[in-house]
């Protein structure tokens, strides 16, 4: 269980971090999803007490990290591939870490057959792939067989079979009660591993949901219509209370109406439709639209209603 | 590499609960720090070549010297003067295996591993700081050993003499394991502060072999007046013989320091800055 309360991170007049409160609970995978930029990785080193928080608190299992005698036990934590010592082992440096907790060689072992590393072990870390990298980073963290996992990025790097292994070994740990927390900015990544997404967008936190829940968005349905009339439809439509949107010169967005209530309306007024089409928004969309203000660093200035709403359907990306 | 699809078995065993450090935190900590030590080459290396440098310089020492006291018929030799000759490259070696062995951490990363695993930190800087310690003990030790049976084929024509019932003697041998040990705190403490390897090797090179040296000749008031309390100035007076405190001395109307109150002053540096650096790793993010 991570409990944040009010976190906040503040370098000079940048705040990273802002006021963000939310609760990591045991027995399901977590995503803390978001832009580059938007806090994830500060926030997830103030969860271990590594940065310290400007404002706020955060807890591990009901206290502060700093206050866990033997955290590895407690929580354990993949920040970045890169937190090693290069010059080192592999089997050297899980040593090294497995000591402060006192945990012994033969768990150091077990947890290097577990990630795959065996072949690799003894060989220095600096001339790892990124991909053993984070199989390193993942076997430091399950040494001390911990109640809470912390992953950053933990898929980065990782070949399509590592992926599918990270995401097994997320779903497993969760189903046996453990508190799994992994960040990611993939939202295909997440929709397939996470029960439950924060998504997080400057430093402040969007949505706080179940996947689904974050899907549906609290845009109950949103059809497409296309329209040579689409101007009429928009005045008769508004007036039910629907709401519409324009999206182009001949089609519309409506929300708060079923496509059968689209369809029914136009055909009472007698105005031909060309297209009437239910938009199932996929992760990726409801990620988008959530994020579409909150990005830090634009590549180009986003059309927020073509980069929300109307973006391609994905049908199928929640499976 | 190959791929696994293992998955880890339940936890089997139930949360620990206590809220204090159990006891022997610190002991498991230091074990840790220990292999991160060894299982470094870097480390590795460097502590072979402070061997090498330090029975290599005796060994030339105790050769001119011979030579020379062929020529001028000098009398008996302390063998403690000769134990101790490379005490100046020993201390580079020495204080450039300290600043790494902190900010290495902090150059790859590992230093976020670290301090995850042992979140309150000081216990890090001590442990590592108790390793360093011990190892350059050790290490000093051991090359003071194979310095004294490199340099016997000399011994008879030096007319060396070797008595630790000597209390000069004793001082200047005990002296050399201290003041390298001192000398590795302070760099070690330097590095904890400045936190990146070319900084504080830059700062602490500069510290030993430029800034006292400079200092010494210049003719100013104040700079004598401080010159004596800098750390090494004052820590090397440990290994000379009493006739070359007295000379040194002799030269300066500034405090005149006992080799222990100089051994004292540079261990109140190392000490002033390890506490600072204590202070600061509490306190920066990392």
């Amino acid at each position: 269980m991570i409990e944040a309360q009010g976190l906040t991170k503040r370098y000079g007049s940048t705040t990273a971090v802002d006021r963000m409160s939310f609760t990591v609970r045991p027995g399901r995978v977590t995503g803390f999803l978001g832009p580059n930029g938007a806090g994830k990785s500060t926030t997830m080193r103030m969860i271990v007490g590594l940065d310290h928080p400007s404002g706020g608190s955060v807890t591990v299992n009901g206290r502060r990290y700093a206050a866990h005698p033997a955290p590895l036990h407690e929580v354990g934590v993949l920040l970045d591939a890169k937190a090693v010592h290069t010059g080192r082992s592999a089997r050297s440096h899980l040593r090294a870490m497995a000591a402060t907790a006192g945990i012994g060689c033969a768990r150091v072992d077990e947890v290097i057959e577990l990630t795959g590393l065996g072949p690799v072990a003894d060989r220095r870390i600096g001339g790892f792939s990124l991909g053993m990298g984070q199989r390193l980073g993942i076997a430091a963290a399950l040494l001390g067989d911990p109640e809470t996992l912390i992953l950053d990025e933990p898929v980065n790097g990782l070949d399509p079979e590592g992926v599918l292994w990270v995401r097994t070994l997320a779903r497993h740990l969760a189903a046996q009660g453990r508190t799994v927390f992994l960040s990611s900015h993939l939202m295909s990544e997440m929709a397939l591993t996470a029960d439950h997404i924060i998504v997080v967008g400057r430093g402040r936190v969007l949505a706080d949901a179940p996947v689904a829940e974050v899907v549906a968005g609290g845009h109950t349905s949103t059809v497409r219509v296309r329209s040579p009339f689409s101007d009429d439809l928009v005045a008769m439509l508004s007036r039910t209370g629907a709401s519409v949107t324009p999206t182009g010169p001949d089609t519309l967005e409506v929300r708060g109406r079923t496509a059968a209530e689209v369809g029914d309306t136009a055909a009472a007024a007698g105005v031909p439709i060309h297209e009437l089409t239910p938009v199932e928004r996929s992760l990726e969309d409801a990620y988008l639209q959530l994020t579409a203000d909150e990005v830090e660093y634009h590549t180009t200035a986003i059309d927020q209603q073509t980069a929300g709403a109307s973006a391609p359907m994905t049908e199928g990306a929640l499976r | 590499m190959t791929t696994t699809t293992a998955l880890p078995p339940a936890r089997t065993a139930p949360l620990p609960t206590a809220s204090r450090p159990r006891p022997g935190a610190f002991a498991r900590v230091a074990a840790a720090e220990w292999i991160k030590f060894r299982t470094l080459r870097s480390t590795v290396w460097t502590l072979l070549a402070t061997v090498v440098l330090m029975v290599g310089v005796s060994v030339l020492a105790a050769w001119g010297t011979a030579v020379e006291a062929v020529d001028a018929g000098g009398g008996p030799m302390n063998a403690a003067q000769l134990l101790s000759a490379g005490y100046q490259l020993a201390q580079l070696a020495v204080a450039v295996l300290a600043v790494l062995t902190i900010t290495g951490e902090y150059s790859t990363g590992m230093i976020r591993s670290t301090f995850a695993a042992v979140p309150r930190r000081v216990p890090v800087l001590a442990a590592k700081a108790l390793v360093l310690s011990a190892v350059v003990l050790v290490v000093t030790v051991v090359s003071m050993a194979l310095s004294y049976v490199a340099t016997v084929p000399f011994h008879d024509e030096l007319d060396v003499r070797f008595d630790l019932t000597d209390a000069e003697t004793l001082r200047m041998t005990l002296g050399l394991p201290l003041y390298l040990v001192a000398i590795a705190l302070l760099a070690f403490g330097i590095g904890a502060l400045l936190r990146h390897s070319a900084g504080a090797l830059t700062a602490v090179i500069a510290l030993l072999l430029v800034v006292e040296n400079v200092l010494l000749l210049v003719p100013m008031r104040a700079i004598e007046v401080v010159a004596p309390f800098l750390p090494s100035t004052a820590g090397r007076r440990v290994l000379f013989d009493d006739d070359l405190v007295a000379t040194i001395d002799a030269a300066t109307s500034a405090a005149h320091l006992t080799p222990w109150q100089g051994y004292g002053v540079l261990v109140t540096w190392a000490v002033a800055l390890l506490a600072l650096a204590a202070v600061l790793l509490r306190r920066r993010d990392a």
